[in-house]
């Protein structure tokens, strides 16, 4: 807790690619307020590496690169490993923010919920272009029509989970279609999740990294190709 | 009435696709093969006999035989397309655990966990 001093029971985990330019800074004030931080090097080829080893993070780095949603599911195997209870997914840009983190991490700990998922929709977006806006709605109908799954936000990056659901993730689709493939994991386990607003800050920075919005054609054509093959 | 050539054309894309999307069982396998050289046997005929094709199309309601050649091959395309797609993904799904453990390993040894 923020009072209290350092978080030890929660884990965070940041996937980082050619981020070098923010991840200290991500990393360090995290760690100011959680004692285990992960980054996953996913095969940056700038000085990422470099930046991470200077904060007191544990790093991972693969040896090619995998996508985020690879680099997720590397950071939750390394942190089954630790002795945590919690674990937090978290971008490297610096567009979510720790207080968010506190408010969803207290709301698991009262333990009626599997997983919290952060939403911008519920929550206050700054900075968000309009075409990503409508391509973040169709992506919530897509979502509610494959899993069934009533959400506001389907692509946050920010997610809390315990370690049942940590045990038992298995994420195999390496870019972005993740945050689709996680929400069918938990619809078809039938985890008890819960939406909270958090706030997204677009920054330059963070629009400039972000995905393009035809990746949704790859996206969509993903989860159904996993829809109906075995 | 509708020509054969619709049901038959449709249904073996259906069949086809289905068998890509299948579980990658010996029998689909096996089943792959025997298409392949059906394929192949009559590409042999076809090029041996140039007016069979036009018959066999005739028969089967369709006005050209290379229409028919053409349909076959669309098909044979889509199977073919489909099973790469989702046999890269199979394969980089392998290799992408293999780099993970390898990872996993490092960071533990570094970590002295």
């Amino acid at each position: 807790m923020k009072k209290s001093g350092v978080d030890t029971e929660a884990v965070i985990i940041i996937p980082v690619y050619n981020e070098a330019e923010v991840v200290a800074s991500v990393v360090n004030s995290v760690l100011k307020h959680f004692k285990y931080v992960i980054c996953i090097n996913d095969g940056s080829r700038d000085a990422s590496s470099e930046e991470i080893k200077k904060t007191g993070a544990y790093l991972i780095e693969h040896p090619i690169n995998m996508g985020q949603g690879a680099a997720l599911q590397t950071g939750i195997e390394f942190a089954r490993q630790l002795p945590v209870k919690y674990f937090v997914t978290f971008d490297a840009d610096g567009q979510h923010r720790i207080s968010d983190v506190h408010t969803m991490i207290k709301k698991i700990k009262k333990g009626d919920f599997d997983i919290i998922l952060g939403s911008r929709f519920l929550g206050e977006t700054i900075g968000i272009s309009a075409s990503k806006r409508i391509l973040l709605k169709l992506a919530i109908w897509f979502s509610k029509t494959t899993t069934g799954l009533s959400l506001t936000d389907t692509h946050n990056g920010l997610r809390v989970f315990n370690k049942k659901v940590a045990d038992n993730i298995q994420i195999t689709q390496p870019d972005m279609t993740h945050a689709s493939e996680i929400l069918e994991i938990v619809a078809d386990k039938k985890y008890k999740y819960v939406e909270i607003p958090v706030t997204i800050e677009y920054t330059d920075y963070s629009r400039r990294k972000g995905q393009s919005i035809v990746n949704a054609v790859n996206i969509g054509f993903d989860t159904l190709l996993r829809k109906v093959s075995k | 009435m509708i020509p054969v050539v619709q049901i038959v054309v449709i249904g073996a894309a259906l069949f086809l696709v289905a068998n890509v999307l299948g579980r990658q069982t010996y029998a689909a396998r096996a089943w792959k093969k025997i298409a392949l050289s059906f394929l192949a046997g009559a590409m042999v005929i076809a090029v041996l006999f140039p007016d069979l094709t036009n018959q066999i199309a005739h028969f089967v309601g369709v006005g050209r035989g290379a229409d028919l050649l053409l349909y076959g091959l669309t098909i044979a395309f889509i199977t073919y397309a489909l099973n790469d797609y989702l046999r890269g993904q199979r394969d980089r799904d392998a290799l992408y655990r293999l780099a993970r453990r390898v990872a996993i390993l490092e960071a533990n040894k570094r970590y002295d966990i």
